[in-house]
């Protein structure tokens, strides 16, 4: 089942994912991609109901976006997690969505961060979070293994401890998982991490 | 010939003009007048008030300087009225700005969110515009300290120096001669006081003719302050624009 | 129905609810609440709070644990329950993490807009009646918040209150109680409080009778958070407990 978690390092954060599109009890999918990029500098990592977290997140990235273009000023991270969790709890009491977030962002003054905001729109900013079945196991092995001055390659060490523990405690482990780091240079992709791929499509 | 262009705000003249802006900015001209003054280390607002009459009961605030935030000040000409209406609008769109992204709301964005209520009188039928012009200052983070002046158009720009109000043409040019740039609050404060000695109609200036508000940085975090009437007498004497026995006579 | 958490009664119990819940046409997430409330779990229980407010002589002390849980859940050990209004006015906020946070932010925009407008700072009476109206203003679809509200009013004279949900007022000479560990703390300040303590009696009390509480409490605690005021200076102080 869904796994997003995510980690604060010395100058830089990460996001990761299972790409795993379910339901009910079918997989429709291994390699969607959970984790947006908001703008420049920001991801957003969403679990939840798949067509509440892709309207929000589009949602969310467009606002960001309109408000670049209107002001010429980005937002900062703190301003983009609360204005999400503004949307999210004006949401909550008419048709709310069901997203969790984990939303990671580098500030120029401020450095990198990361929010937690849960579907019921807490918002709070932490060093490591986690949501979905996968946090209990990605929340221990943090727990454990945590620094606030890791290294790239220290964290990514982690976040591979993270998603060993997931798929071999985890009943129902998702396969794949998708890796995204933000720092000072911005937001990017990172890595895969496939045990299984999607077949391929016969030629027709 | 203008006449019949005259009663609407929202209708051109042949010659593509808008009268009643223009005269709500003829309004402004009367008005007493207020200068500001972008320093390096923050901004100051200088104010010349009207007395009316010494049986007048003067409310302990400020009569032409508002705090629209903890950031941003603004100072006023023209029509009190009016101004009070745009004053409060501001206020809401500066908190309602907060309540959205929990910063405060950068300078230029609240001059802009206020020139567009500006603007919209000079467009929707039946209304007229509101006489006032201001002038802005406050800091944030991305523009540090900033100036703005806007008229009843519905236009604002970033100055350095400006004055609005009575003989504000007069004032803008000995601005523009004397303002020097990486000035400090303090020089501010004089030239602005000096302008303000040669621009009004009064032969000299006391402390209960003026009001002084600066806006700048303490221990990193933004202040605004208004000058209170004993050391606004002392700056006067200071700068000269008020010998002492002017003052007792 | 969309329905998050685990239904605990079926839907067709529906009479037996409150009769707010049954003027909602549309199925939401607070149906859900609701119906847990009557079972398994209250709304006001889910992340877990402890809040505390005492008088002393001529001061008061707000106090509240830490943590932020989704139920037995950590999620964060430095999680902000009270917050400062104005120098001498402070607002602790027990119950669902969210609406606590939105009903702040509220709160906030309002007290702003007095101070501007007034140009001066809100009485915390004044500040009671103010959380009061907000809150009732969502009489049938509540804040899930039972705030403790505690200043210094006129002539530096303490003032603290609470109210439940949807802003009935309780006035109190000595202590005020909030959050998942308000049995306990009651416990602990009927017996530890005194009156006309002085600042730093009243911390120690105060302290001693928070962390007391928490421990007794599996939804708070992690450390705690006590402000202490008196005319001239605010303390602010973090407690360490038991941090587990």
């Amino acid at each position: 089942m869904e796994s997003v978690f995510g980690l604060v390092g010395k100058d830089f954060a990460i996001v990761a994912a299972d790409t795993s599109a379910v339901h009910s009890i079918l997989v429709h999918k291994t390699n969607e991609d959970k984790i947006m990029l908001l703008d420049s500098h920001k991801l957003m990592g969403a679990s939840g109901e798949t067509g509440d977290r892709a309207q929000f997140t589009e949602y969310i990235q467009k606002n960001v976006a309109l408000y670049q273009f209107r002001n010429g000023i980005p937002l900062t991270t703190a301003a983009a997690a609360n204005y999400t969790r503004g949307e999210l709890a004006t949401a909550l009491r008419k048709n709310p969505y069901q997203v969790n977030i984990i939303l990671a962002g580098y500030d120029k003054e401020i450095g990198p961060s990361i929010y937690y905001i849960d579907y019921i729109a807490s918002c709070h900013k932490l060093d490591k979070a986690a949501f979905g079945y996968g946090s209990y196991f990605a929340l221990a092995m943090m727990d454990r293994h945590y620094r606030r001055d890791m290294t790239i390659e220290e964290a990514i060490e982690l976040v591979d401890k993270c998603i060993i523990e997931i798929r071999s405690r985890l009943v129902v482990a998702p396969p794949n998982f998708i890796i995204k780091i933000v720092d000072k240079d911005g937001a990017r992709e990172y890595a895969w991490r496939q045990s299984i791929k999607d077949s391929p499509v016969p030629a027709a | 010939m203008s006449r019949r262009y005259d009663s609407r705000t929202t209708i051109f003249s042949p010659e593509g003009r808008l009268y009643q802006v223009e005269y709500a900015m003829e309004a402004i001209g009367n008005a007493g007048s207020a200068i500001g003054i972008l320093a390096k280390d923050g901004v100051v607002l200088v104010g010349e008030k009207k007395v009316t009459s010494k049986l007048l009961q003067t409310s302990a605030s400020t009569e032409k300087m508002y705090k629209v935030d903890d950031h941003v000040a603004c100072a006023v000409a023209g029509i009190m009225s009016d101004a009070n209406i745009l004053i409060n609008t501001a206020r809401v769109q500066a908190q309602r700005y907060t309540y959205a992204y929990q910063e405060p709301m950068p300078v230029e964005q609240l001059v802009q969110s206020l020139c567009d209520t500006k603007q919209g009188y000079t467009q929707y039928g039946g209304l007229r515009p509101f006489g006032v012009s201001f002038l802005f200052a406050g800091w944030d983070k991305n523009y540090g300290f900033q100036l703005y002046m806007s008229d009843p158009s519905g236009n604002y720009s970033g100055w350095k120096a400006a004055a609005i109000g009575a003989n504000n043409q007069a004032a803008q040019s000995m601005l523009k001669q004397d303002y020097k740039d990486e000035i400090t609050r303090e020089e501010a404060v004089q030239l602005a006081l000096k302008v303000l000695s040669k621009t009004m109609d009064s032969t000299s200036l006391t402390s209960e003719k003026l009001e002084l508000a600066e806006v700048f940085l303490t221990n990193g975090k933004v202040k605004y302050q208004v000058c209170s009437p004993e050391i606004l007498s002392k700056l006067l004497l200071k700068s000269g624009v008020t010998q002492p026995a002017a003052e007792a006579s | 129905m969309n329905c998050p958490l685990p239904q605990a009664i079926s839907p067709k119990s529906t009479q037996f609810l409150p009769f707010y819940t049954q003027i909602r046409t549309k199925s939401s997430i607070f149906d859900c609440f609701l119906r847990l409330n009557l079972s398994l779990m209250s709304i006001f229980e889910y992340n877990g709070s402890a809040i505390v407010a005492m008088v002393g002589k001529n001061c008061f002390a707000i106090a509240s644990d830490r943590r932020l849980g989704v139920q037995l859940q950590t999620v964060a050990t430095d999680f902000q329950k009270i917050y400062k209004m104005h120098d001498k006015l402070f607002i602790g906020l027990a119950g669902l993490a969210t609406d606590a946070q939105t009903l702040y932010q509220r709160l906030v925009f309002r007290l702003k807009l007095y101070q501007l407008r007034e140009e001066r700072d809100m009485k915390p009476e004044t500040f009671a009646s103010l959380v009061s109206a907000i809150l009732y203003e969502k009489r049938f679809g509540p804040y899930f918040c039972q705030p403790v509200i505690a200043g210094l009013g006129d002539e530096d004279k303490p003032f603290i209150c609470t109210m439940d949900s949807i802003g009935a007022k309780e006035l109190a000479k000595d202590f005020v109680v909030a959050g998942t560990a308000s049995e306990s703390l009651y416990g602990a300040c009927e017996s530890m409080f005194k009156p006309d303590m002085e600042a730093e009696e009243l911390f120690e009390t105060i302290s001693q009778a928070l962390l007391s509480s928490v421990d007794r409490d599996c939804l708070s605690g992690w450390g705690g958070h006590v402000y202490l005021v008196t005319p001239t200076e605010v303390t602010e102080r973090i407690l360490k407990g038991r941090m587990d």
